[in-house]
């Protein structure tokens, strides 16, 4: 049993931390509803012209289009990725091999490349497959990432090989024991990776501003660029921008949630 | 209750999609009304481009751009802000259109890191068809580009555009080796922007600030704060911004003509860092964390006045309520340095025509009789704050009106006038590099003490290093 002082000084610090964690989110929510000069002048209380602000932002901006780019983006590249990382790491795991130790060890180092470095000869490599503003040139350099690999590597070492050697007798074909087996008993695993993939593919901005030129091709983080770019800013504008491209990754981290801790600590129990 | 979060969640990610779907089309529909009679290809771009303008939107009618486009009518342009540049464009390509049947301009909205980011990509890449028939360039960054990559260019020197008619400061941007590479666009002449209401209150008026020299102004700023309580400045902390235009004022550059660096041994820039360090001491000026700091103390109030380009104009009409408040005058200028003026320029941009365009003719044609050759274009892209560096322009009707904003001053021609007395100076290639050396200096100054000659000489050494020798 706790003493009341110290469960006092327990809750004080945990609400104190709360309200710092929940205050930019606030502050976002608020500024969204707010003029910009009342933004400005440091408004701390829901204003009532959030309507005003998704007005001229849907007249400066190609909200509804930007909306489904990104989904669309998000939503294929982290099947595709969640397909070809888990696949690669169950593999590495799973199956031996006298070099896989050495072609992990390359995968790893490249994980240690920044993107920066690499993004121009991609460029050339895209301009010269004739892949310039396609979505493929956007999704392909993200659907295989070192880091995804490694983490599936990871979680596989938790997953019991009698499985697999049972699954063998029975008679299943290797890819049947992936998928029929595999792939249930790692859900917690894969909505953790799904999560990560979801989010980064959701906020990559510089790929896709390199190598998606043209307006259709416009997505949510671009969108948030576009209004902090003039001589002047509508802080509600660009507030309530920044605030609609955080709803999608708020509600797949709120689905997820659960499974990404477990995910994160280690699939199978 | 996590449940009922996120199905509001949902349902709310979809009512924003769905409605912003429904205000695209409801824009584009009207572009249709906007011009019913509308029904050949050129009236169709013209609507097209006017109702983009009208809400300020550039997407409604932009087809795919890769690079130059396949239509012999049309050019394709990478330019950043509805509510100026890509303004401006569009209504150049309305005014075109008068005359040129089915000319129309695809707009691509990218911000200016962005185009500088796609440019050197291309040119790295070894591949510049992707680059539009027009681009726009920061001036402060037009020298590094027409240095390193002249081949994203092309020459404009005998293409025909009057370039005398613009101010020769501005010129100098776009300019290397006696070629011209763009063509200016929006004036950054400084303005210094004052409270009249706060000067009243501390016995002076807009004409004491007027043709004055810094140590008039930091004696009188002394008595602003006295009076008022409020500084007279506030400034980015760390920002080389007010230091840059002041050089400038006296026609002096971080650069030599022949492109070493000048910040060691220059006397102007010890002069004017020491105006700076004095006025931060005073409590004249002060220093705020952020831009958007800087926009607030405009706008709060909590400032005398603002020393910028004069599109810094834009963010202070923002405060209504502060209507007829305001006025301008010309920046003060160096005692004692024989080529010092009360003009200077921050900021401003050039288009550029790029060697991918197919077009070559029909952009330099569009280009001279638009900004280069249309009182009907800078009319009324003054209504965004644009304003023209482009002489006859100044002398239109638009920009002799009175703006009751800013105590009913003809504050445009005003704008346009000081910009022709303003000093060219020199950007070069390491422009960034210098200024940015400039800035380190500047803060480790004011916030840590350090010795004024002591940081300049790292400051010219950190260039020298940047430039590899």
């Amino acid at each position: 049993m706790m003493s009341k002082g110290k469960k006092f000084f327990m809750y004080a610090f945990l609400t104190i931390f709360s309200l710092l964690s929940i205050f930019p989110l606030y502050y976002m929510f608020c500024a969204a509803t707010n003029k910009s000069i009342d933004v400005i002048a440091g408004k701390l209380i829901p204003g009532t012209y959030l309507i005003e602000n998704y007005k001229s932002l849907i007249a400066n901006q190609n909200l509804g289009l930007a909306l489904w780019n990104s989904f669309r983006n998000s939503f294929i590249l982290t099947v595709l990725c969640l397909l070809v990382c888990s696949i690669a790491g169950y593999g590495f795991e799973i199956y031996h091999d006298k070099g896989k130790d050495a072609v992990f060890t390359v995968l790893l180092t490249a994980m240690m490349i920044p993107f920066a470095a690499v993004m121009i000869p991609m460029f050339r490599m895209f301009s010269s497959l004739n892949m310039v503003n396609t979505m493929a040139a956007f999704m392909l350099p993200s659907i295989s990432t070192p880091f995804m690999i490694m983490m599936f590597r990871q979680a596989s070492r938790s997953f019991p090989h009698d499985i697999i050697e049972a699954a063998r007798i029975d008679g299943l074909s290797e890819l049947a024991i992936f998928f029929r087996m595999f792939f249930p008993t790692m859900r917690s695993t894969y909505a953790a990776a799904m999560t990560i993939v979801f989010m980064n593919a959701w906020n990559n901005y510089l790929w896709p501003k390199v190598i998606l030129m043209t307006n259709e091709s416009i997505t949510m983080p671009m969108l948030v660029a576009n209004l902090l770019g003039g001589y002047t800013v509508d802080y509600g504008m660009l507030m309530l921008g920044v605030f609609i491209c955080t709803i999608p990754t708020a509600i797949v981290f709120f689905c997820l949630q659960k499974s990404f801790a477990e995910g994160i600590t280690g699939a199978v129990k | 209750m996590k449940r009922k979060l996120i199905s509001a969640l949902l349902a709310l990610t979809m009512v924003i999609s769905m409605t912003a779907c429904g205000g695209g089309s409801g824009a584009s529909g009207d572009s249709g009304s906007g011009d019913a009679a509308a029904d050949d290809g050129g009236a169709a771009a013209d609507a097209g481009t006017d109702a983009a303008a009208d809400s300020g939107a550039g997407q409604e009618d932009a087809a795919p751009v890769e690079g130059g486009s396949a239509d012999e009518n049309t050019l394709t342009v990478w330019t950043w802000d509805p509510n100026f540049n890509i303004y401006a464009i569009q209504k150049a390509a309305e005014i075109y259109a008068q005359d040129h049947e089915g000319f129309k301009v695809e707009v691509s909205e990218v911000q200016s890191d962005d185009i500088e980011t796609r440019l050197t990509t291309a040119v790295a890449a070894g591949d510049l068809s992707t680059l539009p028939d027009i681009f726009l360039m920061q001036d402060n960054s037009f020298q590094k580009y027409a240095t390193n990559y002249p081949d994203i260019f092309t020459d404009l020197t005998s293409s025909g555009i009057d370039f005398s008619q613009f101010s020769s400061a501005k010129v100098a941007y776009s300019t290397l080796d006696g070629k011209n590479y763009g063509i200016p666009f929006d004036n950054g002449a400084v303005i210094n922007c004052m409270r009249t209401d706060y000067l009243e209150e501390a016995g002076f008026t807009i004409d004491d600030f007027t043709d004055i020299t810094w140590s008039d102004y930091m004696e009188k700023a002394k008595v602003v704060l006295e009076k008022t309580g409020q500084p007279i400045l506030t400034s980015q902390a760390g920002s080389p911004d007010l230091i840059m235009m002041m050089l400038q004022s006296c026609g002096s550059s971080l650069f030599n003509e022949d492109g070493s660096v000048n910040i060691a041994g220059n006397e102007e820039l010890k002069q004017m860092m020491d105006i700076y360090v004095q006025m931060v001491a005073d409590g004249t000026l002060v220093e705020v964390t952020d831009w958007d700091q800087y926009i607030a103390s405009l706008n709060n109030g909590t400032a005398v006045s603002a020393l910028n380009g004069c599109w810094i104009m834009a963010s202070i009409t923002v405060a209504e309520d502060q209507s007829g408040k305001w006025a301008i005058t010309n920046m003060p200028k160096l005692d004692g340095v024989s080529n010092a003026t009360n003009y200077s320029n921050n900021g401003g941009s050039s288009w550029a025509i790029s060697s991918n365009c197919q077009k070559v003719d029909l952009a330099i044609d569009f280009m001279n009789s638009t900004f280069a050759g249309s009182n009907a274009l800078y009319d009324d892209v003054i209504s965004k704050g644009a304003l023209a560096t482009w002489a006859p322009a100044g002398e239109s009707e638009a920009y002799n009106e009175s703006v009751e904003f800013f105590g009913n001053d003809a504050i445009y021609a005003k704008i346009v006038e000081f910009a022709t007395h303003t000093p060219s100076n020199i950007t070069g290639a390491y422009y960034y590099d210098a200024r940015d050396a400039v800035g380190v200096a500047l803060s480790n100054i004011c916030q840590q003490g350090a010795d004024i000659d002591s940081e300049i000489q790292t400051a010219q050494e950190t260039v020298e290093f940047n430039m590899g020798g």
